[in-house]
């Protein structure tokens, strides 16, 4: 287990079929937030056929990378909702009161939450932390 | 040679010997005692008739507690409820958060309350069908607390089971509680010596002797007599006297054992079997008492009849019948037949309420968290410039930094640094993005040219304030809005229903967590930014982007403290280290940080309104002052209905800037009312602040009864209503 670390990439807000239709750099892993939200890992340019998209540099996130046990073990007490079972799975909500997102995959769980929130989420889940990473 | 010493726990201080498998009610009955001081057993832990002290933990069913060696059973006082334990004196160093307490999250296809008959059949039916099961029933430890929305079962979980709670998400709930035996309402029932018939059924399978034993026929009962608190005869409907030191209560009527059914009217739960049933209800009591737990007597439903209030869920309110440790299971019938009876129509029951269980404070707390709060990008900044930080609007702040006074005269003399990382920040963009912002704030949209911005309120359908910023327009179709704190989630989430509610063609983002922001002010303002690499910064009310110090910024010109203000909106990624070149950069400017306590301060003396503390939930921008920030010559803007009904009916209630000499009195303070509200309080304080340069205190306060006063009493003394703002009227310095 490590981390946190700044996730660095786009938000990038737009109907929600330009983003259905739109073609993501081959590196970029993207988040769905919303049907009008996507948050674009590792991008540092995106075109999308919508001319008021917004499309800002996104630094609010912080990540920490776990095993699947890792994270059975920091979130299974801390979760009143059930993370959808199929792999690779994007999912949203509470852990232990702190908004947090969750890309699942096969063999590693990329938990996301805000750098503001990132302190209150470590010391809940007794995630590691270091204040001046995730400042 | 084998010897088994006897298994004992102490009850009242007094030694009790149990036998294998016994629970503690069993084992007290089998000492011939009573868990309490009276009443009819059940040990079903339906009724709280056995209900006691159990190591230190109150209202413990007895009946469900299984004994141990070296339990501490104390039985309730007679009268009154038990002593609060006090827990020794928290240490305030140590985080109060993690519970002792442990909490297991559990989600399934169903989840089947009751091991019955009933609940078996469904746990087998499912199971055929490949759902996934939970069982829950008491028998195996798992005492099932409430049933919440969700649906959400909680659980207890005791013996077999283990210790802590679980929380149970089924996507489906079956309550298959089955049914329970009546209580006996009669005088006389809360005698020791009267069981159910099921509780005799359990003693006597237990191998518990019930002496001088008789059974009564429930419809037969006429009432009990007693001495020395216990039973010593039955008397029924025939006149006759049974003498006996055991009366088990039989009836053909069973009650279903419907408290949890009763906590939710979800789809996703079922009630079956015997707890779903509709029954016949007993005859309507004429005496005794009703409910155990309340102590509610037959006289006392009578009396609360007599008082007019004649419907079930009066009567339950008024007489707190229904109320106590078993949330109706015992009363209910009877309940619903005294009004039944005295309606002359059929009485419905009532909402059960969880918990069905008596939950600890520890319990009831377990893996319950505060909201999170905030830290800035700058929160470590802070710290180590001495601050003393405090939780306002959701987020970690810094209140001073030890000395506010001299944070103030850095703001109002030389140049001073305020962490506003915390303001709400969104962008809006999109064809609609005018038509859109017209209709959300009572001020014009469409006149702010790209590059310039206008302070706004945001009203509610009322008319009401509920939050406040800036409109920054970027371009012709996208701009960039600020809001308060503590209103930043709630303004997306109005603008969002809005927008979606109006169909308007706007996309928006919100950026509060995104970005970080630095408000540069004072009159030496300009002078840092230029220091910093800003030689051409926006004049007042304008914007930009541009560098500032290598840091990509947004740079807003406005004014909060009263003095030339930039506020630098920047990618969070770099707050410090743009803080940290600002700092170096205006050392020689003797620049400092600013915390709340100071800038509270210096908004005061400019009269600036703080939403929600200078503000109601009522606040109209009539009482306010702040008229001058509505165009009711817009066709159309939310609120715009409700002043436009109200804005020629007389109001009684004004925010008025106030002035007094002396120390400022604290917020909250009532204000005396003069001439003819002499004596009354007519409101109260809503900010102070001892201003320096004023040399006397400035507030800004309410009064709510007119005819308004020039001249108010607050803390002994005389203020002054006086005009805002009290510093820099012409708003010179804030423009320079």
């Amino acid at each position: 287990m490590h981390g946190p670390e700044h996730l660095v990439g786009l938000r990038v807000v737009a109907t929600p079929a330009v983003l259905d239709a739109t073609v993501w750099p081959a590196t970029a892993t993207v988040l769905r937030l919303a049907a009008d939200d996507a948050f674009v890992i590792n991008a540092a340019t995106v075109d999308v056929a919508d001319e008021h998209a917004i499309i800002e540099a996104e630094t609010a996130f912080v990540g920490w990378e776990l095993s699947p046990s890792e994270f059975e073990q920091s979130f299974h007490r801390h979760l009143e909702w059930q993370v959808p079972p199929q792999r690779p799975v994007f999912a949203q909500g509470l852990a232990a009161a702190v908004p947090v997102k969750f890309w699942v995959q096969h063999d590693s769980v990329l938990v996301i939450c805000t750098a503001a929130h990132a302190h209150e989420l470590a010391e809940r889940c007794h995630l590691p932390h270091h204040p001046q990473a995730a400042r | 040679m084998n010897y088994d010493p006897p298994m004992r726990f102490a009850l009242d201080n007094q030694p009790i010997e149990f036998a294998e498998g016994d629970s503690v009610a069993m084992a007290v009955v089998r000492a011939g005692e009573h868990p309490q001081h009276g009443g009819a057993l059940c040990l079903t832990g339906d009724c709280g008739n056995c209900s006691a002290d159990v190591d230190g933990t109150p209202w413990s069913r007895t009946c469900l507690t299984p004994a141990r060696p070296g339990l501490t059973v104390r039985r309730h006082p007679a009268i009154g409820a038990p002593a609060l334990q006090l827990a020794a004196p928290a240490n305030p160093t140590q985080s109060p958060r993690h519970s002792a307490i442990d909490v297991a999250r559990v989600h399934t296809d169903l989840v089947v309350i009751g091991a019955g008959r009933s609940g078996t059949a469904e746990v087998a039916t499912a199971r055929a069908a490949g759902r996934d099961v939970i069982v829950l029933d008491g028998k195996t430890g798992h005492d099932v607390v409430g049933v919440y929305p969700g649906p959400l079962v909680i659980v207890r979980l005791n013996g077999a089971a283990g210790d802590g709670l679980m929380h149970v998400h089924g996507h489906e709930v079956v309550i298959a509680t089955g049914s329970a035996d009546l209580h006996p309402v009669c005088d006389g029932n809360m005698l020791r010596g009267i069981l159910t018939q099921g509780a005799a059924a359990q003693l006597r399978a237990s191998g518990v002797e019930l002496p001088d034993a008789i059974e009564v026929d429930l419809a037969d009962l006429v009432r009990f007599d007693g001495v020395d608190g216990w039973i010593s005869a039955v008397v029924t409907s025939d006149g006759t006297t049974h003498p006996c030191r055991t009366a088990v209560v039989t009836s053909a009527l069973r009650a279903p054992r419907d408290l949890l059914a009763r906590m939710t009217a979800e789809p996703a739960v079922r009630v079956v079997g015997s707890a779903a049933t509709a029954y016949d209800l007993p005859a309507s009591p004429t005496s005794g008492s009703v409910c155990p737990c309340s102590k509610i007597n037959v006289e006392d439903l009578q009396g609360v009849w007599d008082r007019g209030f004649q419907h079930i869920e009066l009567v339950k309110r008024a007489a707190l019948c229904g109320t106590g440790t078993c949330q109706g299971a015992v009363c209910m019938p009877h309940l619903r037949a005294f009004v039944t009876e005295k309606s002359g129509a059929p009485a419905a029951p009532f909402t059960g309420r969880p918990a069905s269980r008596q939950l600890t404070i520890a319990e009831a707390a377990a893996e319950v968290y505060l909201d999170a709060f905030r830290r800035s990008p700058l929160h470590f900044e802070h710290i180590a410039l001495g601050a003393q930080m405090d939780r306002f609007g959701g987020w970690w702040r810094p209140w001073n930094y030890g000395d506010h006074v001299a944070e103030y005269w850095a703001v109002r003399e030389g140049v001073s640094l305020g962490d506003v990382s915390t303001l709400g920040k969104m962008v809006v963009s999109g064809p609609d993005a005018v038509a859109a912002l017209e209709r959300i704030y009572p001020t014009t949209i469409a006149d702010i040219r790209p590059g310039r911005s206008r302070y706004v309120l945001l009203l509610n359908e009322r008319g009401h304030l509920i939050d406040d910023g800036m409109v920054c327009r970027e371009s012709d179709t996208r701009f960039v809005l600020t809001f308060t704190s503590g209103g930043a989630a709630f303004a997306e989430m109005w603008m969002r229903d809005w927008v979606e509610t109006w169909n308007l063609d706007v996309h928006i983002l919100d950026r509060t967590l995104s970005l970080g922001a630095i408000n540069v002010t004072g009159p030496l303002a300009g002078e840092l930014l230029r220091r910093v690499g800003v030689e051409d910064a926006p004049k007042f009310l304008q914007h930009r982007h541009a560098d500032v110090a290598g840091v990509p910024c947004h740079v807003m010109r406005l004014s909060f403290t009263g003095e030339a203000s930039f506020e630098l909106h920047h990618p969070i990624t770099h707050s410090v280290e743009l803080w940290r070149e600002l700092m170096a950069a205006g050392r020689d400017l003797g620049i400092m940080p600013h915390g709340l306590q100071a800038l509270f301060g210096l908004r005061l003396e400019k009269g600036h309104v703080i939403v929600g503390m200078d503000s109601e939930l009522d606040s109209s921008p009539r009482r306010l002052n702040m008229e001058w920030a509505v165009k009711m010559d817009k066709p159309d803007f939310i609120g715009r209905t409700a002043l436009s009904r109200v804005a020629d009916l007389p109001d009684h209630r004004r925010l008025f800037g106030l002035t007094m000499d002396g120390t400022a009195p604290i917020e909250g303070a009532p204000i005396y009312g003069t001439g003819v509200h002499a004596g009354d309080i007519v409101g109260h304080v809503a900010s102070s602040f001892n201003s320096p340069l004023l040399g006397k205190a400035v507030m800004l306060g309410w009064q709510k009864h007119s005819p308004f006063t020039d001249t108010v009493i607050i803390d002994g003394r005389e203020a002054h209503v006086t005009e805002t703002p009290f510093y820099d009227q012409a708003g010179a310095r804030a423009r320079a």
